[in-house]
Parts: structure tokens; sequence; C-alpha cells
């Protein structure tokens, strides 16, 4: 280290911190998010979007709705990433990416809104407890994908493994709620 | 791409939330706005009830205590209805009581329980069969506490409520097989309901309250808890 090598230091500076605020506010999210929702009283109630038969019926279309925005999410990623074949992404690729996410992300608030402040995070059934657990985890993955997508020193697959998970993540909340919901109760408005 | 767009989509995350968190309070139902307003002792009552272990019957939350053993007054209510959500479970639970008879019902849209029990020093105490259980404590405009179906447990919080929201019943006897229908009806207009005929059950038609329904091809007269209330 004492030859002066002037890749070294910015290597070096690459090893860690570009990771350290994405990773630490995101993980910082998810803690709150699950604490709060531990820790405060459920209050049973919170206002959604009218419109629908109940709160469970709005969160469930919600969900679905910000579900098939995040395929699109995952079909543009590829194209932008030259992974479909055959496929040369157009040039509102981008923006179809960003705006789809955009919209996915703020259908999905009202619903985390209403679980967190009306219900709670819940452990009593293995359904509920896996949701409340990915609930928790996927903002704090998005909170990281999101303080990541603007820094241009991180590997290139910092954002493939990040919307990875937030697609699979999401996959599963929603089986865990729209799915289960449209089963047991039926598909209705 | 502007660097600061993921931020912006934060921070519409955020204010979004905080929004609706207002509303949500500024809205709240009286039943609820009654608990938030309690505060300690309401927050206190829950984390009780959070702890898990052995069997916690009813926290009980004794009225004001302002007169002490004085007076063993019971102050349960001589008729009420309640209805609300099994947290963890999504189903819907009524428990509605009437000089100190309480009858139930909890229905998730496969399972159910009818149960019948006791009012009195502000608890309710049901059971049922498949080992239904509901233990639950009544005060400022609701019951609280636990309900046990089968194998499941949970917790549920049920505000008071009017008609037409409650509990619904209809019995008939349709070409020689018993049909028991049930129906919770919240007042968000949510409702769950299923019949039963001799041990199966089925999704029960959508109610509307006042109204008959037609199951099979034959008519059932759901009745509001008033009228089967004595008769369960």
């Amino acid at each position: 280290m004492t030859i002066p090598q002037p890749a070294m230091p910015a290597a070096e500076k690459r090893g860690a911190a570009p990771w350290l605020v994405p990773l630490l506010a995101g993980g910082f999210v998810a803690v709150v998010l699950g604490v709060y929702g531990r820790a405060h009283t459920p209050t049973g109630f919170a206002v959604g979007l009218s419109g629908f038969s109940g709160a469970q019926a709005m969160k469930s279309w919600l969900a679905t709705g910000t579900f098939l925005l995040a395929i699109v999410q995952v079909v543009s990623a590829m194209a932008m990433y030259g992974k479909l074949r055959g496929v040369r992404a157009p040039s509102w690729t981008a923006t179809l990416h960003r705006w789809s996410g955009r919209t996915a992300f703020l259908l999905s608030v009202p619903v985390a809104f209403h679980c967190l402040y009306a219900l709670g995070a819940q452990f009593d059934v293995p359904r509920v407890l896996v949701h409340s657990l990915l609930g928790t985890f996927f903002y704090g993955v998005f909170v990281a994908k999101m303080l990541s997508l603007p820094k241009r020193d991180l590997p290139g697959w910092t954002l493939p493994v990040l919307g990875g998970l937030l697609f699979t993540t999401l996959t599963g909340l929603w089986l865990t709620s729209s799915f289960w919901f449209f089963t047991t109760f039926g598909i209705a408005l | 791409m502007k660097p600061q767009g993921p931020f912006l989509t934060l921070v519409s995350g955020l204010v979004l939330t905080a929004v609706l968190g207002v509303l949500s309070v500024s809205t709240a139902p009286e039943a609820d706005t009654v608990a938030v307003a309690e505060g300690e002792p309401a927050a206190a009552a829950r984390t009780g009830a959070a702890v898990p272990g052995p069997t916690v019957t009813a926290q009980t939350v004794p009225g004001p205590t302002g007169t002490a053993e004085a007076e063993p007054a019971d102050t349960t209510p001589k008729r009420a209805d309640y209805a609300g959500v099994a947290q963890g479970n999504g189903g819907l639970v009524a428990v509605s009581i009437k000089n100190g008879k309480a009858v139930a019902y909890f229905c998730d849209g496969r399972v159910e329980a009818w149960l019948k029990g006791t009012a009195e020093n502000n608890t309710v105490t049901l059971t049922g069969k498949n080992d239904s259980l509901i233990t639950a404590a009544l005060g400022d405009g609701k019951a609280q506490g636990k309900l046990q179906v089968g194998k499941g447990k949970w917790r549920f919080t049920a505000p008071l409520v009017k008609k037409p929201s409650g509990l619904y019943r209809a019995v008939a006897t349709v070409r020689g097989a018993r049909l028991v229908g049930g129906w919770i009806v919240l007042p968000s207009g949510r409702q769950v309901g299923l019949v039963a005929a001799d041990g199966s059950s089925s999704r029960a038609p959508e109610l509307t309250p006042g109204s008959p329904v037609t199951v099979d091809g034959a008519e059932l007269r759901p009745e509001d808890t008033d009228a089967f209330i004595d008769r369960f």
C-alpha cells in the first residue's frame, strides 16, 4: 500500500461506502415499520379509496394493480438490460419503467397504510406472519433501491438484485393477501 | 434521469402516508376515537393481551374504578350488538347480548361457528361446537377479546353496531335437510355468510337485511338478533 496507486483509493472507496447509505436506510425503514406495526394499538379503521365493498376488497385490488405493474417493471427492466431475446428496447422503455414503478409504489401505499395503521403486524397464523414480515421487508428493499438508483459507483448487478428482490417479495405479499382474499371471499369489487 | 427522481418518489410516498394518517385520525369512527382518547389504559390492556402465554382470559378492563368495591352493580349492557373483524384471520365476528344471555357467530367464508354463553360483569364467555370459544371484555362501545375455533385462535375488536348491521340467522328445513344460514353485516357494508346443511356448508347468497334469500330453490328468511336470540 506504500506505493501510490491511483486506482486503489478509488477501489477502496468503492468497497463499502456506496452500499452503506442505501442498505442502512432500507434496513432502518423495515425495522421501523415492523416495530410500529407491532407496538402501536391497531385502530381497526383507516381511510382508503371509496367505491369498494370493504377495506379488504380495496386493498386486494390495489395490491393486484401494484402486482400487475410490477410485472411491467420486470419486463421493461429485462428489455433495458437486453435480456429479452430479439427485443430491442424502444426509447420509451426507461420512461415506462420509471412511471410504472412510481404508480405501483403509490398504489401500494394506501394498502400498506391500512395494514400497518388499522391491523398492525400480526403473527397469529402463518399467512399473516409471512405477510407481515414480507411487507416490512418490501419497503426496506424499496428504499434501498431508490437510494441506489442515483449512485453511479455501485456494481452493475445492484439494481437487478434489488429489483428482483422487490418483485419476489411483492409476489409473496400478493399471494398472502389478494390471492387469499379472492379465493376465500370470491372475486368482488 | 434526474438524480432527484427516486427521492421525489420516496417523498411522495411519505406525503401520501401523512395525508392518509391525518384523514384516518380525523374520520375515525366513534368507538375507535374513544379508544384512542383513552390512551394509556387501552394501550396497556392491548399490550397485556399481546403477551402470548397461558390462556389470558378476557382482558377485562373494569370501568371507572371510582366507587371501588362499594357497589358491585353490574354495568353489563342489557341489550347490545357487536360486530367486527378477527385480527389475523379476516373473518367476521358478531356478539349479541340480551339480559345476560350472549350469542355469537364467527364466519370467514369457509369456517363458521355459532356460540352461546353468558354476559356478566362486562365480560362475555361463549362456547360452541368444534371447541369454539369466545371470551371478550365489553366497554368503550366495543367488545374486545379472543376467539378460538378449532385450532385457530385470533384476537378481535368488535364495535357496537346498529341495524341493519349485525348478526342474522335463518333456519329452515328443505327437502328433509336442516339448513342454517348465518350472516354478519358490518357498517361498512362488508358481509360474510354461510349456509350449513347437515354438516356441509356453502357460501350464503348476499343478504339484504329485511329481505328473504333463496338457497337451493328454497326461501330462507334471515332474522336479526332481536328475533332469534331468545330461541337460540
